[in-house]
């Protein structure tokens, strides 16, 4: 049986953060359960503060949940080998100005394990699929907040990972390149890929994912699939709008 | 993969983006001002101007890559964490311990070119001024490097729990003033009645004495330092880096 | 096993810390402790500085050079002035002869900072013993700098030629002096002082020797302008063969 891409079973994450007199804890999420199977693509819906950040970042291995588990593809997200199939899309990534995008690809490249002949195979590649390539002679100091999502979305393209982790992908983008975007991403599902995005725009959310996750104060409130908001007459936005109240 | 690939790979974009900061150029002028101001201090010890403008020189290297290197250091894992730049790091299969020694050891290498151009600019005037190096000097050198990385992987241990990169700064600095004052401060422990020279003596056994690696003063004296010194050094380096590894290693992002 | 690799890395961090200190026990300063710096009020703060950066030698250079521009000034008592208010360079006999009652604990201070400081050392206990008079003030320099370097010739060198300054004996201290002149650590003053000495016991060819000396490596103008002055005068002086000075 094929492992789910990601899967959290039972998972708590509260922060602590240390006073003067003991400290404050703060639970983002708690009795969290649900999978992503692989090659499909789930959104996860939420106002602010209800927990999708928490969860790419427990899905990457950058927090540690405080109770229950979280696995992809069957490992531990802290394990070399789930990390491998993983290219995560952080919100607002930040590449150093003084580069061309190529040198940043190429050390997240390297950091992937990939090297010689490989790296720069994946380095034209991912510049060549978000679209990158005639931007190619800038140094990322003059890009624009398009371009650099899309040098993003790159970095996380380049060892072709079999799920992708993507927070507000098309935040703050022109309806040009959100639509550029949105293209990269079907591709990458065409082939195979799962993605999970979160993002605050539901209609995006809507013409990607088949699948959705809607968050309500760190609990998971709703799981609705594309046919049940086909289906629905308000569409995906009514029934966020219902769970989330 | 080869961890070790990886520790380059983080090891050479850190010196790389260090050494195309504007910072970096801001210390080197600065430096080569500093340097060159000190013919003053040199025309005014006459006769003793070779030994002035070495000893001012080399003050001055060691001061302004201090400077440099603890700015850097004490910065250096906050930024990533403040920009994300982690994010894209640590989501890769990239073990911490790599990342670590790849972060300290962009860091050794920047303050060791930061060094070597400083030197260039010093025997630049040494030469102006028609003399040649010390004959202490490779040695006064390598002592400044070895103090760099000792207070250097220090500082990235503190920047892992200390609140700003200007506590990590003040606290490193109150640590190399120390490492600077354990002989004198071993002589007062040593006169010191009862429990409290032991607690003295105690304390100083976890301050790093910098002055074994400080060629650049020991050079006319009779205890120029030899290669053993490499040992403390490399004991407190290592110690520094598994207290780091040891703090990131359960640190969240 | 996530937990036990932690719990070791720190074990180890400690016991690396620990080595670094462990390893480091036999380190013996070359430096005199504080006890020994009898620091002038208005310098403790330098001396701190100089202490807690590691920069005894670039201290001892300024204090150095502040017994220098001391030295260099000028004094309203019994001493001989030249002209323009400055010492007079010309000749060695009532050169730098003054009071000047802070010499001695300034030029022990910049010992005090950096012992090893050879030049500095021989200037003051020089300057001490034959331009002031002061031999008892020049043994106690020199003593103290032998403490911390007890091999150091040179000192063993000036302390024998205060000696035979004490009794006297001029040609003698010429000679003892000689080895001392010929090493890069040698102040002009002392090789003007050897070079009066023996004009003045009449041994015109080593005295123009190391005015030639003076000449070419100085970098005080006016001990080079004395030199050049001095070699001119006795170009005119028919020379005895080198030696012949001390019958």
């Amino acid at each position: 049986m094929t492992a789910p891409a990601v899967a959290f079973s039972g998972v708590e994450k509260t922060y602590k953060r240390p006073r003067l007199l003991g400290a404050e804890y703060n639970t983002a999420v708690k009795g969290l359960s649900f999978e992503v199977r692989p090659g499909e693509v789930t959104g996860l819906l939420g106002l602010n503060g209800a927990g999708k950040t928490t969860i790419m970042k427990l899905i990457t291995g950058l927090l540690f949940p405080t109770a229950g588990r979280v696995s992809v593809f069957g490992h531990s997200p802290a394990d070399v080998a789930a990390k491998a199939r993983v290219g995560f899309l952080p919100e607002l990534p930040y590449f150093p100005p003084q580069v061309k995008p190529a040198a940043a690809l190429a050390y997240y490249g390297r950091l992937s394990g990939l090297s010689g002949a490989e790296l720069s195979l994946a380095v034209g590649s991912s510049m060549h699929r978000t679209g990158l390539e005639p931007h190619a002679g800038k140094r990322i100091s003059e890009f624009s907040k398009g371009m650099l999502q899309r040098l993003g979305l790159a970095q996380a393209l380049l060892h072709k990972p079999d799920l992708l982790v993507l927070d507000e992908p098309v935040s703050g983008l022109d309806p040009l390149a959100i639509h550029d975007i949105r293209a990269l991403l079907a591709g990458l599902n065409a082939e195979g890929r799962a993605i999970f995005l979160s993002s605050h725009s539901i209609s995006e959310v809507e013409k990607l994912a088949s699948r959705v996750l809607i968050m309500v104060r760190g609990a998971l409130a709703a799981t609705v699939t594309r046919a049940q908001w086909e289906a629905s007459p308000g569409g995906l936005e009514k029934l966020f709008v219902e769970a989330v109240k | 993969m080869n961890s070790l690939f990886l520790v380059r790979a983080v090891a050479f974009n850190s010196f790389s983006e260090s050494v195309r900061n504007r910072f970096f150029t801001l210390f080197a002028v600065f430096a080569f001002t500093a340097v060159y101001a000190s013919v003053l201090a040199g025309v005014m010890a006459v006769d003793q101007e070779s030994r002035v403008l070495a000893d001012f020189g080399l003050a001055l290297i060691e001061l302004t890559a201090l400077a440099y290197a603890l700015f850097g250091a004490s910065s250096a894992l906050l930024k990533e964490a403040e920009t994300k730049t982690i994010y894209l790091v640590f989501s890769r299969p990239v073990p911490r311990w790599a990342y670590l020694a790849g972060k300290l050891g962009g860091a050794l290498l920047t303050a060791g070119l930061m060094l070597l151009i400083m030197a260039a600019m010093h025997l630049s005037l040494l030469a102006f001024r028609g003399f040649g190096p010390p004959p202490f000097y490779a040695w006064a050198l390598a002592g400044t490097f070895l103090k760099l990385a000792v207070i250097v992987s220090f500082a990235f241990f503190v920047s892992l729990f200390s609140t700003s990169a200007v506590s990590t700064l003040v606290i490193s600095s109150i640590m190399w003033t120390l490492g600077h004052f354990a002989s004198e401060a071993r002589f007062l422990a040593e006169r010191l009645p009862g429990l409290k020279g032991t607690a003295v003596s105690v304390f100083l056994w976890l301050i790093p004495n910098l002055q074994l690696f400080n060629a650049r003063d020991a050079a006319g004296a009779a205890a120029a330092p030899g290669p053993a010194v490499l040992l403390p050094a490399a004991a407190w380096v290592a110690a520094s880096f598994l207290g780091s590894l040891w703090l990131l290693s359960r640190k969240e992002f | 096993m996530y937990n036990y690799l932690r719990d070791t890395t720190l074990a180890a961090a400690l016991l690396a810390w620990a080595a670094g200190g462990f390893l480091a026990r036999g380190y013996a300063s070359p430096f005199p402790p504080p006890s020994e710096m009898r620091v002038p009020a208005a310098g403790a703060a330098g001396d701190m500085l100089a202490l807690a950066s590691g920069s005894r030698r670039l201290f001892a250079d300024l204090w150095f050079i502040r017994l220098l521009q001391y030295y260099g000034s000028r004094e309203f008592h019994g001493e001989e002035e030249a002209g323009n208010g400055e010492h007079r360079h010309g000749e060695h006999e009532n050169y730098g002869a003054g009071d000047y009652p802070l010499f001695f604990p300034m030029a022990r201070h910049v010992l005090e900072v950096d012992p090893a400081f050879t030049a500095a050392g021989l200037y003051g206990a020089a300057c001490l013993a034959f331009n002031m008079q002061r031999g008892e003030e020049a043994r106690a320099l020199i003593s103290f700098a032998l403490g911390y370097n007890p091999k150091e010739w040179k000192y063993l060198t000036m302390l024998a030629a205060i000696g035979y300054s004490r009794s006297g004996n001029a040609a003698a201290v010429a000679e003892t002096i000689a080895p001392i002149l010929k090493d890069p650590d040698c102040p002009v003053m002392l090789k003007q002082l050897a070079a009066f000495l023996n004009k003045k016991a009449g041994n015109y060819a080593a005295a123009a020797a190391i005015y030639a000396d003076i000449a070419a490596t100085s970098r005080d103008e006016a001990y080079v302008k004395n030199a050049v002055k001095e070699l001119k005068k006795l170009a005119g002086t028919r020379l005895p063969p080198r030696g012949g000075s001390r019958r």
